[in-house]
């Protein structure tokens, strides 16, 4: 729509996933539009931060990398409370991080429940040959659990945009949903607490979606 | 009294004793030269000369306000607190401080007698006023900040006393139900600030910030770490295991930072530094901007050591060292604290809600850590837990980088000389064996000669008689022709 009436979110966005699946090539690619990059200025790849223009609606997306060692497993959940998205990543040339990826699925759905939007990402398209994941299995599994498929390649910049483009989307719809169901105007405390900030700013605050800016 | 301190044989001008005031009683130092009734009074006096001050500018803004209000309204007359009941608040926080006072003085306060409170009074003044000053520097900041938010500013100021006052009725419900008060304010406020006064996103949040600080500077000492809750237990527990895990190196938590290059350990310093500072500050918000600090200066550190941007599993992994070489006081409090009263926008989604999420994470981790954890046996972790053995003793190489300058200096002189040690070992079994060749060979010497010898036995033949007898052995002597006779010839 463009111009008036324009509101701005916070989103919350957790990055979860094996080791080695490629969260942080996709967060870097997504934000900073590098990889692999030997001469990088980040300084850290752990929380970084993306402002957007979608029709109008400013967003300011904040994704965090969890750590993903098998001994912080335990800790997922400080990680994830509170969040409106969560991408799951997997390598589609391993077939063990994909399984992964499923039981993330049912501990989130298990603790957050249907609040949160979720992305299964198979990454690294590039090496199609070696695909050890079937894109059928993958997408219907996805389907299953009321998720949303993505393929990219952080190597080629394949799919991320969309990705991100459509989880603030889903997000954004998801968070006026909520609002209505509060009933319009004074809205119930939770949501300043879940972190979904809405607020009627002012036109001239940002240009629109691109801009970043990390730590 | 006088006569006391003559037997004791002090010399001391009676004027000095006594009461700053002239009113005949003795003085004391702790009162600034008063006696305790005039240091009340005067006090008092100091008190509310600065309750007036506060006031007075409490209702310039007010009137500024109703004014403006009346003139864009006309008839609607702005409800206004009265002053009555801004005087009793006052009164009612001074009577509050005096049972925080007792508070220091153990648990025994519960059963405080009316007695009790008017002797504890006395102290209140010299123990307060630093507190009470950094409270009031605050309250005019925060009254000089609003001034730039003008009609938004007022309606700030009252929402914020309105809230103060509700707290303080609030005192006995269980922290969890503050909590939520203090969350649902924020709310309101910034609900009311984006929709009815139109305030835009950045001057937004500078105002939340701005409200925070005033509200958390005087509920600070009420909330933190209050005795209805287990959070000192729990410190106290967090505290202690940090301190039993004393052994565990940066290598088992597998740190990517290297201490060896001096850069790395400064920074280092620096977040150790930070994360103790925490504690030390009153404001939600100034707790995080520690926190903030502390994870930048780790980010540094592990740049330096790897010269890559920092995965979320570094981060912790570093946040984890630092905690335990650290062990902040009163961690459990602090995370207590800023959950349940900092501003929840920035909490939520906000980059010090994310290095303050991670440092829950360090703490939940330190608490539940096992053998697995740290990739070591069971066997190993209990022994290190209990102190029978610790792995700085096996491998050296592994020794944490943390042991100071001198003391590695003198490792390494230890082993210098262990080293010694081992050659002039070396060189005495090669001197022993020396000797040893060296009596072998004259042995062998000696025996040699001795076989020579007893082959060729020596035989020492009688000496020869006197030449008189030369011939008297000579058996052939016989058979020579007798010797010649001398001829006499006549010539
Ligand atoms: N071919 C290909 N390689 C990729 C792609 N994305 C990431 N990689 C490579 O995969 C490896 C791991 O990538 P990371 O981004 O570090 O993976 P991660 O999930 O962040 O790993 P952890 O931080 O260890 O959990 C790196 O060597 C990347 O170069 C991709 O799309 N295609
Ligand atoms: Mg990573």
């Amino acid at each position: 729509a463009g111009g008036g009436g324009g509101r701005s979110f916070s989103f919350k966005v957790v990055l979860l996933g094996e080791g080695c699946v490629g969260k942080t090539s996709l967060v870097l690619r997504y934000c900073e539009n590098k990889f692999n990059d030997k001469h990088i200025t980040t300084l850290q790849a752990s929380f970084l931060t993306k402002k957007l223009n979608i029709g109008g609606k400013r967003v300011n997306l904040a994704i965090w990398d969890t750590a993903g060692q098998e001994r912080f497993h335990a800790l997922g959940p400080i990680y994830y409370r509170d969040s409106n998205g969560a991408i799951l990543v997997y390598d589609i040339t391993d077939e063990d991080s994909f399984q992964k990826v499923k039981n993330w699925v049912k501990e989130l759905r298990k603790m957050l429940g249907n609040e949160i939007c979720l992305c299964i990402v198979g990454n690294k398209i590039d090496l199609e040959k070696e695909r050890h994941v079937s894109v059928q299995e993958a997408e219907t599994y996805a389907e299953s659990v009321g998720a949303k498929h993505y393929h990219t390649s952080a190597k080629q910049n394949k799919g991320i945009e969309e990705l991100f483009l459509d989880l603030c989307k889903r997000m954004i719809e998801t968070a006026q949903v909520d609002e209505r169901a509060r009933g319009n105007g004074s809205s119930q405390s939770g949501t300043a607490r879940r972190g979904v900030q809405i607020i009627d700013d002012e036109p001239q605050v940002q240009s629109s979606g691109g801009c970043c800016s990390s730590g | 009294m006088s006569l006391k301190s003559e037997r004791r044989g002090i010399h001391v001008d009676q004027s000095e004793l006594l009461c700053k005031k002239g009113c005949g009683y003795y003085g004391n130092p702790a009162w600034q030269g008063f006696c305790s009734k005039c240091w009340r009074e005067e006090y008092h006096k100091a008190r509310q000369k600065q309750i007036q001050e506060d006031w007075e500018l409490a209702e310039r803004l007010q009137r500024e306000e109703e004014e403006a209000y009346a003139s864009s309204q006309g008839t609607q007359g702005a409800q206004s607190l009265t002053f009555s009941k801004f005087e009793e608040k006052k009164t009612n926080e001074k009577s509050r401080k005096v049972t925080t006072v007792k508070k220091f003085f153990g648990a025994s306060s519960r059963a405080g007698t009316k007695k009790e409170v008017q002797e504890a009074k006395a102290p209140s003044p010299s123990i307060h006023r630093q507190a009470s000053i950094e409270t009031d520097r605050v309250s005019k900041e925060f009254i000089e900040f609003l001034k730039t938010y003008h009609k938004p500013g007022q309606e700030i100021y009252k929402q914020c006393k309105i809230f103060l006052d509700a707290m303080h009725h609030k005192r006995e419900l269980s922290i969890e139900e503050q909590s939520e008060c203090a969350q649902d304010f924020y709310q309101n406020v910034a609900e009311k600030l984006q929709i009815r006064w139109k305030v835009s996103p950045e001057k937004l949040e500078k105002a939340m910030d701005q409200i925070e600080k005033y509200i958390m500077t005087r509920l600070y000492k009420y909330v933190f770490c209050p005795e209805t809750t287990e959070d000192e237990k729990k410190d106290l527990a967090v505290q202690k295991r940090i301190r039993a895990l004393h052994w565990v190196t940066p290598q088992m938590l597998c740190v990517p930072v290297n201490e060896d290059i001096p850069e790395v350990s400064d920074m280092v310093v620096k977040a150790i530094t930070d994360i103790i500072e925490m504690d030390s500050k009153r404001v939600p918000h100034d707790k995080l901007a520690c926190i903030t600090k502390c994870s930048n200066h780790i980010f540094n550190a592990i740049k330096i050591t790897r010269n890559e941007p920092a995965s979320a599993d570094d981060f912790l992994q570093t946040l984890i060292y630092i905690v335990l070489k650290g062990n902040p006081p009163r961690l459990q409090s602090n995370i207590q604290y800023i959950t349940r009263f900092c501003n929840p926008s920035r909490l939520m989604s906000g980059e010090d809600g994310y290095y303050f999420t991670n440092l829950c994470c360090a703490v939940a981790f330190i608490e539940k850590l096992d053998a697995q954890s740290l990739n070591l046996s069971n066997e190993d972790f209990d022994r290190y837990m209990s102190g029978q053995t610790s792995p700085k003793k096996q491998e050296p190489e592994s020794w944490s980088p943390d042991v100071c300058i001198g003391v590695k200096q003198m490792y390494k002189n230890l082993d210098l000389l262990s080293q010694l040690n081992e050659r002039q070992e070396i060189i005495v079994s090669e001197a022993k064996k020396l000797e040893r060749d060296l009596i072998d060979w004259t042995d062998g010497i000696a025996k040699e000669v001795q076989d020579i010898v007893e082959k060729y036995p020596l035989e020492i033949k009688p000496k020869n008689p006197p030449l008189a007898a030369i011939d008297s052995e000579n058996v052939e002597n016989d058979r020579l022709p007798p010797p010649l006779q001398p001829q006499v010839y006549a010539g």
